[in-house]
């Protein structure tokens, strides 16, 4: 018996169900004739239940799958591997909660110049570099929604007062 | 029927606008092809918020340019550097890049693209010959049919998507699951919403899969630090001359290669989410099996080249043929398709080329046209492919981030639509991590709310749940998803265990009982020849047992 990563999004995806299939009784039934609105989705969440526990079970019984106390899973070595995809994700927050003050414009370039300066590194060369590509790219991108697909993008406060 | 195919014709042909736009799709459509890292769905998910300013018409040709040029692109970096550019064209590179280092390039991509050329242009025929009669036999369908035909859809990506069933199963169930968050269409209640109104919409299906998809894929790319700073080729090749004259006769005079090819990629198209990557592996085997020159493959052999390149061009015409007439998308591409013509309020179903025959020959139409632009493209696409591999993957995949917030919000001027797809990219990314596939969820996403309205038709029309397994359509789509559940243990079961000999015959035999209850002639003649197909293997395989 083992546990490892499949144990612990079994489990997950237990509770997932449990909490779902609950909320699903807070489904209204308007009393029409016919298929109710939480037949479906109950269905759904019955044959997910079922299919995660098979997969706990197989986690469990199974002798080959990467233990969760093997070297890769130490602090440093995750830190290492999700560095990236985590500054991606919290400069995507960031450029999320900003886009009301900042606008598609202001707030895409900042959003871009950020990622490619944390991805790529903080020589001046490479910053001058990806400010020039920044401004190009969304201006273009900007431009084309704006002005050739009549898209109107959030223009955000700062342009909005200016 | 003339008239519209004219009308249609005119529409594609004789529109600049419509052209051009093909144009620059099928240019688009050879460089994402080309980029290793990149495959040809995130080239269409990425064309897609160009076209919601666009006619319907527009919009799918521009689409089908980026399928087509996707899938001929993947041969210029596979041949010239060695490295696949997509999946799709794995097997080219076995004996394409053999023949470039001895030192026929230009022969080498002759055969590629005209290869491509051919597939393409055998598919389309097969495209235009099949879809609706494949539509025709669509309207025999009734709602526990549809159902059964999308649990089949689900279960078959779940099977051939690779990896582990029960993963399949799971991200397939969370797909459908997504699906019915928000208002159902039938009683217009709103589920699991949670006291949030952005939550009363549901999530958007294209949101949901640009996150999944192109989000997700996108984070993959720059994980490894030193791989995202460095240029996406380090072997950059050179411009090289195409010779076409000859690639065409060499091409021509292996012609049953070719047609055995494109008929493989058709017949994988159709097959719901088996795309160009199977397509253009099988051929590749079945041409090296064929060949009486066995030993020369993976040395430079033509047929080596010929019949990958044909097969997965094909797959473009079979995966839009499951579209076409049954509104079932074939892979993701397709599913993207799909998407697309419902913005324009148009539901691909069995009576879609009855329905909207304009839409439905422009579609056919713009397929032929868009394999012209390929072959008239590749020389110039082969410059920009050289420069665009320069580009280190941190930078493309930053511009593509911003690029995806903005194509998102273009689709309803909403902000939310941009955290979905946000939040679906997080768990695309761990789900890939964690060793789920990711096509079935998509496919759950795309026909979630399709199973649930033919479920609550069938349900409302009769309570009798024994309609699913007495009519012979549902019945025949039960048992092949229940066949495709049992494939995967198959390919791994060993040749000799009773199992393994039993599968293909027990499934032959037992398929052919609703096409007796079908009733009509032809299926009945089909019937007979599968039952007496499988008791053929039957006996054979048992009586080696005997022997054993």
């Amino acid at each position: 018996m083992s546990i490892n990563k499949d144990t612990i999004v079994a489990i997950f995806l237990l509770l997932f169900c449990g909490i779902m299939i609950n909320s699903s009784f807070d489904i209204e039934d308007p009393g029409y004739q016919g298929m109710k609105a939480s037949f479906w989705p109950t269905i759904v969440l019955c044959l997910l239940s079922v299919m995660s526990l098979v997969m706990l079970i197989k986690s469990i019984v199974s002798t080959t799958d990467n233990n969760l106390n093997s070297e890769n899973t130490n602090s440093q070595n995750i830190f290492l591997k999700f560095k990236n995809a985590s500054i991606c994700f919290l400069m995507f927050i960031l450029f999320l909660a900003f886009l009301d003050y900042l606008g598609m414009l202001i707030g895409g370039v900042l959003f871009v110049f950020g990622l490619l300066t944390l991805l790529g590194g903080f020589e001046i060369k490479k910053i001058i570099n990806h400010s020039i590509i920044s401004i190009i790219t969304i201006g273009i991108m900007w431009s084309i929604f704006t002005f050739g697909l009549k898209v109107i993008l959030p223009e955000g406060e700062i342009l909005r007062i200016w | 029927m003339i008239d519209v195919i004219l009308q249609a014709f005119a529409s594609i042909v004789l529109d600049p606008v419509t052209l051009g736009l093909m144009f620059v799709g099928t240019l688009a459509g050879i460089l994402a092809g080309a980029i290793p890292g990149f495959t040809i769905a995130m080239g269409v998910i990425l064309t897609l918020p160009f076209t919601f300013g666009m006619t319907a018409v527009q919009g799918l040709a521009t689409m089908l340019g980026v399928f087509v040029g996707g899938f001929s692109g993947g041969l210029m970096s596979c041949m010239l550097t060695g490295i696949p550019g997509t999946p799709s064209s794995v097997a080219t590179t076995f004996d394409g890049f053999p023949l470039v280092r001895s030192g026929r390039p230009g022969l080498a991509l002759g055969l590629g693209l005209w290869s491509s050329f051919f597939g393409g242009m055998i598919s389309a025929v097969i495209l235009v010959a099949l879809a609706p009669q494949l539509a025709f036999l669509g309207l025999e369908f009734g709602p526990w049919d549809y159902f059964s035909l999308i649990i089949f859809a689900l279960t078959i990506t779940v099977s051939l998507s690779g990896g582990n069933i029960t993963k399949g199963l799971i991200a397939g169930l969370l797909g459908l699951f997504a699906a019915t968050v928000g208002e159902d269409e039938i009683n217009g209640v709103a589920r699991f919403t949670f006291g949030f109104d952005d939550f009363k919409q549901g999530f958007a299906f294209l949101p949901v899969l640009i996150g999944l998809f192109a989000f997700s894929q996108l984070l993959t790319d720059v994980e490894d630090d030193k791989r995202a700073k460095s240029p996406l080729m380090s072997q950059s090749g050179t411009v090289v001359k195409v010779e076409h004259r000859q690639a065409i006769l060499i091409i021509l005079k292996r012609w049953v290669n070719l047609f055995r090819s494109s008929f493989i990629g058709i017949f994988t198209g159709i097959l719901p989410a088996a795309g160009g990557s199977i397509s253009n592996i099988l051929a590749y085997d079945q041409a090296k099996k064929a060949s009486p020159n066995r030993s020369n493959f993976g040395k430079g052999e033509y047929d080596g080249v010929i019949a990958p390149e044909a097969a997965n061009n094909a797959t473009a015409g079979g995966a839009l043929i499951m579209m076409m007439a049954l509104g079932i998308p074939g892979d993701i591409v397709t599913a993207v398709m799909l998407g697309a013509l419902m913005i324009h309020n148009i539901i691909p179903g069995p009576t879609f080329i009855q329905d909207e025959p304009l839409l439905a020959y422009g579609v056919f139409i713009a397929f032929f046209v868009a394999h012209f632009f390929m072959v008239g493209l590749q020389a110039f696409s082969l410059r920009i492919f050289l420069l665009v591999t320069k580009i280190p993957m941190y930078v493309l995949a930053s511009v593509i981030l911003a690029y995806c917030a903005i194509g998102v919000f273009a689709l309803h001027n909403i902000v939310f639509d941009i955290w979905v797809m946000f939040f679906f990219g997080i768990i695309g990314y761990f789900m890939k991590k964690l060793g789920f596939p990711l096509a079935p969820m998509i496919l759950g996403v795309v026909l979630g709310k399709l199973a649930e309205l033919n479920l609550a038709r069938a349900t409302g029309i009769s309570d009798d749940m024994f309609l699913f397994i007495s009519r012979p359509w549902s019945l025949f789509f039960l048992l092949m998803a229940v066949i495709s559940v049992i494939f995967p243990f198959y390919q791994e079961a060993k040749k000799e265990t009773l199992f393994a000999k039993l599968y293909v015959p027990v499934s032959m035999i037992v398929l052919s009982l609703p096409l007796f209850l079908m009733g009509s002639p032809v299926r009945m003649i089909v019937a007979v020849i599968l039952v007496l197909t499988g008791t053929y293997f039957l006996y054979k395989r048992t009586s080696s047992l005997k022997t054993t």
